[in-house]
């Protein structure tokens, strides 16, 4: 087969994420007034962003979502100035800074981290684009600059510039590091950025703490809006299911090849099955997310909603319904017998991150996919203080490090084909 | 780019791994680099039954090559035993043949510098 690079253009995976991005801008300017939106969005820019800082508590619901909009739609720019090809990678990279937006990354504070990620490519003399996917899941580390900056330890003629410096260092340190942390997991980790910012995020931290600096604790949560999100959410995965089913050009039937994937890393779904079949996928993993989020009496809020986001973005890159199920059955499991509640906000988080893990479920069955969630909703808990809370894909950190423990004792208990 | 041989090492090991899943016992391999690049050729015979997975190979092997995608996760190409990484390794060439007949399939790869 020879392969002739197409010219590049705006295909509908675009269309459909920045109709995303313009849909999550509506609804936002529908919630406030224009002068709340700009004075939430003012405060969303000039507060620390360590986990947790549910925007929504900083700022109000619609600066939340015009702040998750704009970044979501800047980010596609760039995509697009790059002749980046948008696929499945694409989409859940986008969804994934579009739900952050709404719990710590922010028109300010994610563009140090692509600086450093630019400045790592010229100094090996390559072309950004390269390097396009790091830069889009890097930004987990946005909360580096900030935390600095707007420390109230230091004067800001030295936080800024070590807070922006700080920044960029992150990014320019993280491609290299990605790279090679996908080995410890082998791709069983679907957020591997997540993983690295963990391990920078901790080694960073540890530097800081010995010159006494100490990341604030910050738990910014808010409640009492399930019932406007969950009508939102349930109209914005409807219509992704709709607009599958009536764009698709092969038989409804088909759809469950999807199925057939294990979901490791790299599973691109609109590669593999294309994007209508893709989209309906990602549909029906949102409307079982939120489904779970209110069955279990859990909050629907910036982190939460973060927390769906990623899922239905991934679930263009590796995650389908049949695989995130056993995950939150495993987080759900632990709750009965552990020593915390179903729905503590860090146990809701667990479950919607811990789909990180979904690939266990897709490759050795269900079982294990439970018993992988039921492990990992235990070590979330104990490695956020490693890195202050700078690490905003905490639960990636946490999965690669579960995904890595487990995975040679589940091979060793397989059995082989010969 | 760092790890230019590497990189097509790994290609190797990725497609030496699909032939073992399709039953192959016994495999050729023809590398050359020249100026332009570098020509892969992998030979093995595979069990009938698995004729679907070369029907798949075809598939992944036409996925257009994707620098960006490479360079984030080219290390885990040829690194897991028990699933492949095929698509990625379309995705690391710039050209890919595959012949096959009723016992064993041919899989030409051109990697570009």
């Amino acid at each position: 087969m020879e392969r002739k690079k197409k010219p590049f253009k705006l295909n509908m995976t675009y269309y459909v994420l920045i109709a995303f991005s313009l849909i999550q801008i509506i609804f936002g300017l529908t919630q406030d007034t224009p002068k709340e939106i700009i004075l939430g969005l003012q405060s969303i820019l000039s507060n620390p962003d360590t986990l947790v800082s549910d925007y929504i508590g900083v700022g109000g619901i619609g600066a939340s979502f015009v702040n998750s909009g704009l970044l979501t739609l800047m980010f596609l720019f760039m995509l697009y100035k790059m002749k980046h090809r948008a696929h499945g990678v694409t989409i859940a990279g986008i969804l994934t800074i579009s739900g952050f937006a709404l719990f710590g990354k922010n028109l300010l504070n994610v563009w140090f981290v692509v600086f450093g990620v630019y400045l790592y490519s010229r100094y090996q003399k390559d072309n950004f684009s390269k390097y396009l996917v790091v830069a889009l899941f890097g930004t987990a580390l946005a909360p580096v600059a900030t935390e600095i900056i707007f420390s109230s330890l230091l004067p800001y003629h030295l936080s800024i510039p070590l807070g922006i410096l700080s920044g960029i260092l992150m990014g320019f340190i993280l491609p290299a590091l990605a790279t090679s942390m996908l080995n410890f997991h082998q791709g069983f980790n679907l957020y591997n950025i997540g993983f690295t910012s963990g391990l920078v995020g901790t080694v960073y931290v540890s530097i800081l703490r010995s010159y006494g600096f100490v990341p604030e604790p910050r738990f910014i949560w808010t409640t009492g809006n399930n019932f406007k999100f969950s009508i939102f959410l349930t109209i914005l995965f409807l219509g992704l299911i709709v607009f599958g089913v009536y764009t698709r050009d092969r038989k409804l039937s088909e759809f469950k090849n999807i199925f057939k994937y294990s979901g490791r890393l790299i599973t691109d779904y609109v590669k593999l099955e294309g994007l209508p079949f893709t989209l309906i996928n990602m549909g029906l993993a949102g409307l079982l997310s939120l489904a779970y989020i209110l069955i279990i009496g859990g909050d629907l809020n910036g982190p939460t909603i973060g927390g769906i986001y990623t899922i239905v973005g991934f679930a263009a890159f590796g995650k389908t319904p049949k695989t995130i199920l056993p995950i939150f059955l495993g987080v759900s499991i632990g709750a009965l017998t552990k020593t915390w509640g179903i729905n503590e906000p860090a146990i809701q988080l667990a479950a919607l991150f811990g789909t990180a893990l979904a690939p266990i479920a897709g490759e050795f069955g269900s079982i294990y996919g439970i018993l992988a969630a039921f492990v990992h909703s235990s070590v979330v808990l104990n490695v956020g203080f490693l890195h202050g809370g700078m690490n905003l894909y905490n639960n990636g950190f946490a999965a690669g490090i579960v995904a890595g423990f487990l995975l040679p004792i589940f091979e060793a208990f397989r059995k082989d084909e010969d | 780019m760092k790890h230019k041989r590497k990189r097509v090492m790994k290609i190797i090991d990725e497609i030496t791994n699909f032939l073992f899943f399709i039953g192959s016992k016994k495999i050729s391999i023809d590398y050359e680099e020249n100026d332009e690049g570098f020509l892969i050729t992998l030979e093995g015979n595979y069990k009938k039954e698995k004729i679907k997975e070369i029907y798949n190979l075809v598939k992944y092997l036409s996925y257009e090559k994707e620098e960006e995608m490479e360079e984030y996760y080219w290390e885990l190409s040829g690194n897991y035993d028990m699933d492949t990484e095929l698509t990625l390794v379309g995705m690391m060439t710039d050209d890919a043949k595959v012949y096959y007949d009723d016992e064993k399939v041919t899989i030409f790869l051109v990697r570009y510098k």
